[in-house]
């Protein structure tokens, strides 16, 4: 009884989402979707990487559109918990200058079963990449600056069904 | 129920991102806007700033936290954002 109450809460209560400026804690987000329910949790850290196609980065920057971006996590974390099933989930985006090896973005799903839990992390974060208002400049090696946006069309609106 | 702005002079303040913001020349735009649409916007910004018009045909407008479509009038006074395509992660 308290384990569904707990999971229940988690779900009402807990979708977690947040643009930090100040270095990621994959940790913190782990304790965030922390719950009796979960029988899995999966974190998942994306980091800088210093060599892209042979091109050497020597970091990171990024910008959002903060309360569109906040929303769009937030949204999209709350629907990763309705679709697979989670006990918990929670995001973190960096904005501002990361440096090569520093967590860019981390997310944290938690679910009775560890499918549930891997399935949703993949599909978040393919989510984000696509949809949440948030753009990456790199600054290579050489010092040049180059702002990254995919050829794609336009982009769905955030929280749009998949 | 076209709204028109044209007794209001006014100006249209455009918050605008990344590799956009760059050709702009600053993270906002500002454009003197008696009324129309989102596709009157478009080519005002693309006329405006030559440089922004090829990822510009590629970005979103976003009306008052909305994407909207080339079709949608802006109302008067509304908060404009164009968003490039997106590479967080």
């Amino acid at each position: 009884m308290n384990l569904v109450r707990a999971a229940t809460d988690a779900v009402t209560s807990r979708p977690s989402a947040a643009l930090v400026r100040a270095e990621i804690e994959p940790e913190r987000l782990r304790a965030a979707v922390a719950d009796p329910a979960a029988g899995a949790t999966v974190v998942f850290v994306g980091t800088a990487r210093g060599v892209t196609a042979g091109t050497v980065t020597r970091c990171l920057e990024y910008e959002a559109h903060e309360p569109l971006a906040e929303r769009a996590l937030a949204d999209l974390c709350a629907a990763a918990v309705a679709r697979f099933g989670l006990v918990a989930c929670a995001v973190e985006h960096r904005l501002g200058r990361v440096g090569v090896g520093e967590a860019a973005v981390a997310l944290a799903t938690s679910a009775p079963h560890r499918a549930a839990a891997f399935a949703a992390a993949e599909w978040l974060m393919e989510r984000i990449k696509a949809e949440v208002p948030i753009w990456k400049c790199e600054e290579w090696g050489d010092g040049r600056r180059e702002w990254v946006h995919p050829e794609a069309l336009m982009q769905p609106a955030p929280g749009g069904e998949p | 129920m076209d709204d028109d702005c044209s007794s209001h002079a006014r100006t249209l303040r455009i918050a605008v991102f990344a590799g956009l913001a760059e050709a702009c020349g600053g993270r906002i735009l500002d454009l003197p806007w008696a009324g129309g649409r989102v596709s009157d916007l478009r080519a005002r910004v693309a006329a405006t700033v030559p440089a922004a018009a090829g990822l510009l045909a590629r970005s979103a407008v976003v009306v008052d936290g909305r994407h909207a479509a080339d079709a949608a009038v802006i109302p008067c006074g509304a908060d404009i954002a164009i968003l490039p395509p997106v590479s967080g992660g």
